[in-house]
């Protein structure tokens, strides 16, 4: 009796969430507002910066995980500022907290919806800085898929909670990023390191592990805390 | 007798921090006159209201 | 009662900031480089002690809250954080101004350093999120969680910078690695700490007693609109 419960718990925690994630991914797809949004701005900071830096010299390989992970914040704040404020129409959040799906899987729901469209934006505009920057990384391309990965999950999980926390506040646009970026220091300090080796053609090795530790832990520990607190945020 | 090289930049130093402190507490004053000026206006509308009733 | 106790510790932190004051510029032998400005330590660790103290007082508070929902704990949590915001600026000046005397440079993104001006960055985030929302017990709400994400967020900072230097050495401010000063030298920061913590500690019954004035004020008023 105890285990069937708990098991049918998780699962229809699974499925709210996969419902949740399924609706704004569908609704997204449909428009493609945030992706093209986003990916614009994300190319328009690549051509940017191919200004200040010449493009093909040494400085380049020592700055690429900074400015790759630069792009990918910032062009994931137009994603994250409209994850929970697209539900302020129509009460459409009141509708969400009171049905019976627990805020948690809310949450999670929003958050895995974000992690697909942000990787979808990061991993085209990693085309198009591989093609205006001229730089090869095809040798180590999946750890540097999986980097940006788990960088990509440290920035979901903090701006869609960050996302619920400023949704209902006058001056939302300009509270996320005020909030989020210096939490999100360490996450991307971690990510900006382990890219730049990767990209320069050093594998994980002794001397980036640390990083990949932080990154990690940084995940783990933030998505639980968020899962926690959702509810206090979104409730009360 | 006290070290003279860098004596000036030590007083800046020195200076930087009571000026922050300084300036906070000014801070903190004038919050507080603000405050007291809205409570006692507030105040004084409730007793006219309660005395109106 | 209350004032009774603002004062004596005020006069507390005065002695012993004055005593300490005649210590460091009488008393105390030169240091071999730097001259006369590496005194500028003892207002420097001593503000960063207090500074990062905050953070844990402020998540407590913020805990006590959440578990609570007693609007006093919130009021404590933003008092706590605004005072060690001031901190926080003094220490970033002070070692600004000391970085430059001796390093030649303003900044330098060393351990310390960067996890004082992260922590910085998340006390001004929480205090703008504070003026942005009028309502009390959302305000108290909202901030607390964000309180307790800046702290784990500091933890992490603090560690992996830590862990990286390990790899890295970087130039170090710090005078506890043992042996880093003469014995006379090291007891100032200590005292200074103590004068700094009771300076903090009358800030902060000054500013929970401004928020006790406003959380009346919104009483009143919403008394005044019911007649």
């Amino acid at each position: 009796m105890g285990t069937t419960s708990v098991g049918s718990f998780f699962g229809s925690f699974l499925r709210d969430t996969l419902a949740i994630a399924a609706k704004d991914l569908r609704s997204e797809f449909r428009t493609k507002e945030a992706l093209n949004a986003s990916f614009a701005f994300s190319v328009v900071i690549l051509v940017l910066f191919s200004f200040a830096f010449d493009p093909s010299s040494e400085q380049l390989q020592t700055i690429s995980g900074g400015l790759l992970w630069l792009v990918f914040s910032f062009a994931g704040a137009l994603i994250l500022n409209r994850s929970f404020a697209r539900e302020l129409q129509n009460d459409c959040l009141d509708a969400l907290i009171s049905s019976p799906a627990p805020a948690g899987a809310l949450f999670l729901g929003k958050a895995v919806a974000n992690f697909v469209l942000l990787m979808i934006v990061e991993l085209a505009s990693l085309g198009v800085f591989g093609i205006f920057y001229d730089s090869r990384f095809g040798a180590q391309l999946g750890s540097i898929a999986l980097v940006i990965a788990l960088g990509t999950w440290g920035i979901t999980v903090i701006g869609t909670m960050f996302s619920a926390l400023t949704v209902n506040l006058r001056m939302r646009e300009m509270m996320l990023p005020t909030l989020v970026y210096p939490l999100l220091i360490p996450a991307l300090m971690a990510a900006m390191t382990l890219t730049t080796d990767l990209m320069n053609g050093t594998p994980f090795g002794k001397d980036n592990t640390i990083w990949l530790r932080v990154l990690t832990g940084f995940d783990f520990i933030y998505s639980i805390l968020a899962v926690v607190f959702i509810d206090v945020v979104l409730i009360g | 007798m006290i070290d003279q090289r860098n004596f000036m930049y030590m007083f800046y130093g020195f200076a930087a921090a009571w000026v922050i402190v300084t300036v906070y507490v000014g801070l903190l004053a004038l919050r507080e006159r603000r405050l007291r000026d809205e409570l006692d206006r507030v105040r004084r509308i409730v007793e006219d209201s309660g005395k109106r009733s | 009662m209350r004032n009774k106790l603002v004062y004596v510790l005020c006069l507390l932190a005065a002695g012993i900031l004055c005593w300490q004051l005649y210590n460091i510029l009488l008393n105390l032998p030169n240091e071999k480089d730097q001259g006369a400005i590496y005194r500028i330590v003892y207002f420097h660790v001593p503000a960063i002690f207090t500074g990062f103290m905050g953070f844990f007082v402020a998540l407590g508070a913020s805990g006590m809250y959440l578990a609570t929902r007693n609007l006093k704990y919130d009021a404590f949590a933003a008092a706590v954080t605004e005072v060690s915001l001031t901190f926080a600026t003094i220490v970033l000046a002070t070692g600004m101004i000391w970085g430059r005397i001796i390093w030649g440079i303003w900044w330098t993104w060393d351990a310390r350093l960067t996890t004082m001006l992260v922590c910085w960055l998340i006390y001004a985030g929480y205090l703008m999120l504070r003026r942005a929302i009028d309502e009390p017990t959302q305000r108290a709400r909202l901030s607390a969680v964000v309180s307790i994400f800046g702290c784990t967020d500091i933890l992490i900072v603090w560690k992996s910078i830590e862990w990286w230097r390990t790899q890295h050495p970087a130039p170090v401010l710090s005078v506890r690695d043992g042996g880093g000063m003469a014995p006379g030298m090291e007891s100032p920061i200590y005292w200074n700490w103590l004068a700094l913590m009771c300076l903090a500690a009358v800030l902060v019954m000054i500013r929970m007693r401004q928020e006790n004035m406003a959380r009346e004020i919104d009483s009143l008023r919403r008394m005044a609109h019911s007649y």
